[in-house]
């Protein structure tokens, strides 16, 4: 499901982008999933074409969903390939660790370090 | 809300929530807005397919006895085929204006909400309306029209006219029927959370398997083709009605099982 609030200060195309990243990040959208139609969804959540578009294009320049022409939008399968890189990056991570002798807090802290660093602030 | 709900409303729409396995979900001003205006559209309907069987009925009888001419049917008949013509038009627009004043309700309230709810997966016309109802709908008319141009093509006179009039009754209530499944099944969702999202899922299955129900195409031939007698052709038409009847009968029972048991597995769920 996709709520949109208009009184929230997130901007409406953020709203659905992320609800929608969500979803396919947590597989309750699977890979080959269609999307309904921009202008369907748009008329479904009271919103402009031009939002929903906008959220549209910005999931699919994430790799998250492709547009196959007419066909419609369908869920990628590289946000799966994302998930699967960071899944072999962890275990490369975790040899590295058990290597050194590095214990697993410690480990978890830099992991946290880098992620703070690796992300910009926001707001 | 831009009309005054009234309390009796909102207690239909109470008890349609508690008949649907939906008890704990608030009936709203929105929701008994939403049915009343889907309740007075079906009897709306109901009264113009009634009305529009009465008029093919006074059609058939004003040109008979049936004289044929040269070149087919006799100038009266021509004339009548050219009124049921025009009647069955204004049938199927009749239909699509009613359908027109429920999605009018359905935006005005919509636009009333203060968020909106959208499925992230548009549910299709599989679990909306179902394959066997499809199924079963487009056999039913198909099967109408074969009998119809069987007759137009193996029989004669006031049999052959009687199939005209089936055949330009049926195809017109199938275009009123494509037209209105076309709104069910594209119109926007209206809700604002999970309860009223399902609530929305429900009516939206309940319009689809009204629209599906072949009524006219069972009503129609009672007009004019078993006016004809009953022979082994008319027999055939019922015994082709009877069964497209147990047929809907067997879905709607199927159908009422699937969602007894889905029930009791939501259930189920919420209480473990």
């Amino acid at each position: 499901m996709i709520v949109i609030d208009p009184a929230s200060p997130v901007p409406p195309f953020e709203q659905l982008r992320a609800q929608l990243a969500a979803q396919i990040q947590e597989r309750v959208l699977a890979v080959g999933t269609r999307l309904p139609t921009i202008r369907r969804l748009a008329a479904d959540l009271g919103l402009a074409v031009n939002t929903v578009g906008r959220a549209y294009r910005e999931l699919e320049e994430a790799g998250l969903i492709e547009t196959r022409g007419a066909a419609g939008s369908f869920v990628s399968a590289a946000g799966e390939q994302g998930r699967e890189r960071a899944r072999r990056a962890a275990a490369e991570y975790a040899a590295v660790i058990t290597s050194l002798g590095i214990d697993t807090t410690e480990a978890v802290r830099i992991v946290q370090a880098a992620l703070t660093r690796s992300v910009p602030e926001s707001g | 809300m831009s009309r005054k709900v009234r309390p009796a409303e909102l207690e239909i729409a109470r008890l349609w929530l508690a008949g649907r396995g939906l008890a704990d979900v608030a009936s709203t001003p929105m929701l008994a807005a939403r049915l009343t205006v889907r309740r007075r559209a079906r009897v709306a309907a109901a009264l113009l397919l009634a009305g529009f069987l009465i008029a093919t009925a006074l059609v058939y009888v004003s040109a008979l006895p049936i004289r044929t001419a040269e070149d087919g049917f006799g100038t009266d008949q021509r004339g009548a085929l050219a009124v049921l013509t025009a009647l069955t038009a204004g049938l199927v627009l009749g239909l699509s204006l009613l359908d027109r004043r429920v999605r009018q309700v359905d935006a005005r309230v919509g636009a009333e909400l203060p968020r909106r709810a959208a499925h992230s997966v548009r549910p299709g016309w599989r679990t909306v309306l179902g394959v066997p109802r499809l199924a079963l709908l487009t056999t039913t008319y198909a099967g109408a029209a074969v009998l119809a141009i069987a007759a137009l093509v193996t029989r004669d006179g006031a049999a052959r006219y009687a199939a005209v009039i089936l055949l330009i009754g049926v195809c017109g209530v199938a275009a009123g029927t494509v037209v209105q499944l076309r709104h069910v099944l594209t119109h926007s969702v209206v809700a604002d959370d999970e309860d009223s999202l399902r609530a929305d899922l429900l009516m939206r299955v309940e319009d689809a398997r009204e629209v599906a129900l072949p009524t006219a195409v069972w009503s129609l031939p009672v007009v004019s083709v078993f006016d004809t007698g009953l022979d082994p052709w008319n027999t055939g038409w019922l015994v082709f009605i009877v069964l497209s009847v147990i047929a809907i009968a067997l879905i709607t029972v199927r159908d009422g099982r699937n969602a007894l048991a889905a029930r009791r597995g939501t259930g189920a769920r919420r209480t473990a």
